[in-house]
């Protein structure tokens, strides 16, 4: 391959094209995969305060029921749309059952969310095997330059954004969204007014539940359908949420995910997935050290700070 | 002599009574007396349940008397068990060689925890953040250990092994006596017991006391004028120590440590102990550690495939139906509340 | 201040006692008294020595832990067949073919060689659609091999006596390891130990080996370098993967080599035997990328490896997050050749991900459920007949397979199950006929000298065979001067511990 020093000024131009773009793209699916990791622990960490750590395990149940649904004949999109449904179904009757009896008690959250995703791991080894062939990814590549990008990231990455707008939308421009922050910041005075706050919190913890099983389909494709498949979601899911805070967790967690990416690209394209990985804990460190309330806490004092600029302009 | 009933006995953990300290020198003297009905392997086995134990106080004295959840007490624990290993595997035939690498290994971990102890607690963060910074700097360091596998992350002559671990750690040895088998055994039933009776002694002693005032409410114990930044500065530090100390005997057990016992799973080990005993009371948390792991080794021995499951299982029973912990439960809520009451969380 | 706190135990009837609590007090002071005066005594009694190990009667046991559930299961369920199969043959009084002392088991023959490699269908395992490729014009020296292997062993078990099989799962988790292991050893006092996937788990247990000075076989392929008087290695090493891996990827495809691996030992030892070996023979390893193994997401790695252009790429990845790499590379139109020498042949990724992910992947191993001989026939269809449900045989279920075969052999000649009696017996160094070929014991290292051949995956994942090397030998412990026969010794070596790999070759950093 002849060396880059070597071409034209117009194929060079081309060349600083094809970096940019490939350097938009990592930073996307980067941002993308913290987006989905974190999508249902928006709900369940940042709105009701429950520390699942059957987070990982909710994301390979919805990866498994879109996997079994593709090998059935279903196609993908249906099979993903299938996976929300069941997991969301699941997050309900789990919740009526278990959750509810802990609202209030997050170390007691904690241990019980660990003692289910133990059952859910191992018993999924049991039942399914030490593995499931997985699905093709589907769409194919476009190649600019030197570099190629797949066509299903750059769906995933789209898929995300939307997906949190609808979420956005959904908790601040309907009626099941006022009742639903109106219970999360004072039940009582929610319950008096008439909202049934028992209805709201079923119905959010399993919205949760089901955006986790909806990205862990989304995700499935691209990775290897294992019982133990939802440990790597985790922890990225956990520091986005957390560095988003819960002041507004939607925006917080777009927020994160957008700010750590931009740490992580740069770094990990120079220099290797290692120092990227590192850059992005340390970053968290440092963002949770100057923020502690959270990006989203920052975000709207700036936000109050210039409306009232404009006010009083 | 009272004085120091006082500090054994005070309000603040459960047995207060004489019929207690009755129980439990008859539960220390069956300790002692039964290596002799059982094999070296056992004892051996017993010891791996023994050493966790202090591991679990400090997190019960973090957690339950001073209110700050550190979800990643594992990575003192393996701070201090490298260090050692690193000390003493460098002063191999030197017969006090172990002795100055568990000096190490303990300060390693203390100046570690103060530097970071630092940054958490005089920066006032949210409670509720420590949890989150502890985990993140355990999955630091368990990325870092775990690269440093080629011949060049050396120290001296010990090679840390990346994620095959360091093996090879010597066992800890007083002059010539070598602690191994039945002689580790003894050792470590003596460290776990006085790690228990200095804990015990320190919540019931003022400073244990002031602790208790910043779990209850820190804006108020401030404004009595007591310093509770350095006074947490100083319980993380003590906490550290302590999983530090389990750290030690763990790399004196099995002379051998990877990065893993740093990692997420090993974290969340400690804090699932303390929750399902009880995290008020030093005497419930020693006694679910043991059994915790005892019942993984049993289960797991047994060749049982269900082994986790069941695990998983009791942890959500164990939750949903004692919520103060079991032994917390049983021992101090029963008594006091009744059956109606004793099973709700206030 | 004082402590003043009142607590409403201090009301309760429990308190009352306070009265006597001086007299149960003393009564504890002195039983704890006696109880210390009487404990020198009773320790004396103590027996802080170990105990002999060696049995004559009753059942010869076999000790084997595997991870059966956890991470690793996917491997670890392989070998606890491979053990079962191996197990309940000699018990019927069935053994391999072999002997000590012989070299090696290859007759030269003049034979007709078919000009295409044989092409191994992917469905399912059923071998008779082996189609033998090509027409055969060419007349050429060939390899003998015999085609039965498995022959009448003359008795039930091994010396008369029924080989036991004690297993247990170490669930992925090191300290149960450890557990294990001492729990075996001491408690179940068994002959001989097979236990270990991951390096990190054969170096839990080495420790405690080494100590009760236990026969231990690691059937794994691995980074090489262990040279331990206890434990032998019956797995491929780098010397006999990498470098012909690297030889014939740098004369099909070019010199620039870029590697990706995992970011622990295994994966930074087998890059540095890559970059060490490639200058040899006239290649470069243009980029190393190491990534932790909790890495899922690959675009950035792959936009790195874009950037540098190489003409293939090594890939050393292991664990399940870094298997993502091969579909994630295909979608986004990675066209590489690759090269690895841990996947297809341990963890069947070719059966697990799509086509094309593993399109153009190169590995050399010592076997691979594919491999088109009557030998290997056979093992699949005994294999089958036991597991039917099974789907795939990986390489280091062969080797457990022929390991246990080769240890019930050294102690059938030795005449005794005395553990130290056994290692010298294999000391011998022994030839076995298995599956994979014939295979030759070290007695030196300790380490077996291996028949490889290169596999290729194409686009429909189906895998031929492109190069064959008859028998391979672990030379690299020899360079080192190791001779465990002379100088007992209980080490890993690393390859920066071996002047030679910097001293020749034209490198690039």
């Amino acid at each position: 391959m002849p060396s880059p020093n070597h071409q034209e000024p117009a194929a060079r131009y081309m060349d600083n094209v094809a970096i940019a773009l490939s350097v938009l793209y990592q930073f996307g699916t980067n941002g993308a995969f913290l987006l989905l990791s974190a999508l249902g622990l928006i709900v369940i960490l940042g709105m009701m305060n429950i520390i699942n750590l059957a987070h990982g395990e909710l994301m390979m149940m919805g990866a498994y029921v879109a996997t079994t649904a593709v090998q059935r004949g279903v196609p993908f999109p249906l099979a993903v749309l299938v996976a929300f449904i069941a997991i969301a179904i699941f997050g309900a009757i789990f919740e009526r059952l278990v959750v509810r009896r802990f609202y209030g008690r997050e170390l007691g959250a904690l241990v019980v969310t660990w003692g289910i995703s133990l059952i859910l791991s191992q018993g999924s080894l049991l039942v399914f095997g030490p593995f499931m062939p997985s699905i093709q990814i589907p769409g194919g590549s476009i190649s600019v330059g030197l570099y190629s990008f797949s066509e299903y990231w750059l769906a995933l990455i789209t898929v995300a954004i939307v997906v949190v707008f609808g979420l956005w939308w959904l908790y601040n421009h309907t009626t099941f969204g006022l009742q639903a922050r109106a219970t999360m910041q004072n039940a009582a005075m929610a319950r008096a007014l008439g909202v049934n706050t028992d209805r709201v919190y079923m119905l959010t913890f399993s919205l949760g539940a089901g955006l986790a099983g909806f990205s862990g389909a989304l995700l499935a494709p691209t990775t290897s359908i294992m019982p133990f498949m939802g440990q790597q979601f985790v922890a990225p899911a956990f520091i986005t949420v957390v560095v988003g805070g819960a002041t507004n967790v939607i925006t917080g967690a777009l927020g994160s995910s957008i700010l750590l990416s931009l740490v992580r690209t740069p770094i990990g394209f120079l220099f290797g997935s290692f120092l990227g990985l590192v850059a992005l804990l340390l970053a968290a460190l440092i963002i949770i050290r100057l923020m502690p309330d959270g990006i989203s806490a920052w975000l709207q004092r700036y936000l109050d700070r210039w409306s009232r600029i404009r006010i009083s302009a | 002599m009272s004085r120091l009933w006082k500090l054994l006995s005070g309000p603040e953990d459960i047995g207060q009574s004489a019929w207690f300290w009755v129980g439990f020198a008859a539960l220390i003297i069956f300790f002692l007396y039964y290596p002799a009905v059982i094999t070296e392997f056992e004892a051996s086995s017993i010891s791996y349940y023994l050493l966790n134990i202090p591991l679990a106080l400090g997190l019960c004295l973090l957690w339950g008397y001073a209110g700050v959840l550190s979800f990643g007490q594992v990575a003192y624990f393996g701070i201090a068990g490298y260090v050692y290993g690193v000390v003493a595997g460098n002063m191999i035939g030197n017969p006090w060689g172990p002795l100055v690498g568990s000096i190490a290994g303990l300060t390693a971990s203390a100046i570690i925890a103060a530097i970071f102890g630092y940054f958490v607690f005089y920066a006032r963060v949210q409670m509720w953040i420590a949890p989150i910074l502890t985990l993140v700097f355990t999955l630091l360091l368990e990325t870092f250990l775990g690269q440093t596998a080629g011949y060049q992350w050396r120290i001296g002559s010990v090679q840390l092994g990346g994620y095959n671990g360091m093996t090879g750690i010597p066992s800890f040895q007083l002059g010539k006596l070598v602690f191994f088998g039945y002689s580790f055994y003894y050792y470590v039933l003596i460290v776990v017991l006085i790690c228990f009776l200095a804990c015990r002694m320190l919540v019931s002693s003022r400073h244990g006391h002031v602790l208790l005032a910043i779990r209850e409410d820190p804006v108020r114990t401030e404004l009595f004028g007591y310093d509770i930044r350095a006074r947490q500065l100083v319980i993380f530090v003590i906490a550290a120590v302590l999983a530090g100390i389990s750290g030690l005997l763990y790399v004196q057990w099995g002379n051998y440590i990877t990065p893993t016992q740093v990692g997420l799973l090993q974290a969340a080990l400690p804090v699932i102990w303390v929750a399902v005993g009880g995290r008020d009371s030093l005497i419930a948390v020693a006694i679910t550690t043991y059994l915790l792991n005892w019942l993984t080794y049993a289960l797991s021995s047994a060749g049982n495939q269900y082994a986790l499951v069941i695990i998983g299982a009791l942890l959500v029973c164990v939750m949903l139906f004692f919520p103060k912990g079991i032994i917390v439960t049983l021992a101090r809520e029963l008594p006091r509340r009744g059956w109606r009451s004793a099973f709700t969380e206030r | 201040m004082t402590d003043k706190v009142r607590s409403p135990d201090q009301d309760s009837p429990a308190n009352s006692i306070k009265t006597d609590r001086r007299t149960v007090m003393k009564g504890a002071v002195a039983a704890s008294i006696a109880a210390g005066v009487a404990l020198p005594t009773y320790l004396r009694d103590f027996n802080f020595t170990q105990t002999v190990r060696a049995q004559t009667a009753g059942t010869i046991k076999l000790g084997f832990i595997e991870d059966e559930s956890g991470n690793l299961a996917v491997y670890g369920l392989q070998k606890l067949h491979a053990a079962q199969l191996a197990v309940k043959e000699i018990n019927e009084g069935k053994t391999l073919k072999g002997a000590p002392n012989i070299g090696a088991g290859f007759v030269g023959a003049m034979g007709q060689v078919a000009n295409n490699p044989p092409v191994i269908s992917k469905e399912g395992t059923n071998l008779d659609v082996v189609d033998d490729g090509g027409v055969k014009e060419r007349v050429d020296l060939v390899y003998d091999e015999d085609d039965e292997v498995l022959i009448d062993s003359g008795e039930i078990g091994v010396l008369g006596r029924e080989l036991q099989f004690v297993s247990a799962d170490g669930q992925s988790n090191n300290s149960v390891w450890q557990q294990l292991a001492r729990r075996m050893i001491q408690e179940d006092k068994v002959d001989v130990l097979v236990a270990g996937f991951a390096s990190a788990e054969r170096e839990a247990i080495r420790p405690i080996v080494d100590q009760f000075k236990q026969l231990y076989f690691y059937t794994n392929q691995y980074e090489g370098g262990v040279a331990d008087a206890n434990t032998f290695c019956t797995g491929p090493v780098c010397e006999q993967q990498v470098i012909p891996t690297v030889q014939y990827m740098v004369e099909k495809f070019g010199p620039r080599a870029y590697t990706i691996a995992a970011d622990y030992n295994f994966g930074q030892l087998t890059a540095a035997w890559t970059r060490a070996y490639i200058p040899l023979v006239g290649g470069e390893i243009i980029g190393e990328e190491f990534i932790p193994l909790s890495v899922s997401e690959f675009s950035q790695v792959i936009a790195r490896i874009q950037q540098a252009s190489p003409d293939w790429v090594m890939t050393l990845l292991v664990g399940q997050n870094h298997h993502n790499y091969y579909p994630q590379a295909a979608a986004a139109g990675l066209r590489l050749p690759m090269a690895s020498t841990v996947n297809m042949a341990q963890g069947y990724e070719h059966k697990r991900f799509q086509p094309p992910s593993l399109a153009n992947m190169h590995n050399a191993i010592q076997y691979q459920l594919e491999v088109p001989s009557a030998r290997n026939r056979a093992f699949v269809k005994r294999w089958m007949a036991m597991f039917p449900e099974d789907q795939y045989i990986g390489e280091m279920a062969q080797n457990t397979y022929f390991t246990i075969h080769l240890y019930a052999k050294a102690a059938r000649l030795a005449g005794t199950t005395d553990q130290e009696t056994v290692k010298k017996c294999l000391e011998l160094g022994w030839n076995i006929e298995a599956p994979e070929g014939s295979v030759f014991l070290e007695p030196g290292t300790h380490h077996c000298a291996h028949p490889i051949r290169l596999a290729v995956a194409d686009e429909n994942h189906n895998v031929k065979f492109v190069r064959d090397w008859p028998m391979i030998q672990a030379w690299w412990l020899q360079r080192l001067g190791v001779n465990l026969v002379r100088t007992p010794e209980f080490k890993q070596y690393t390859p920066d511990e071996d002047p030679y790999f910097a001293m020749f070759g034209k490198k690039k950093t």
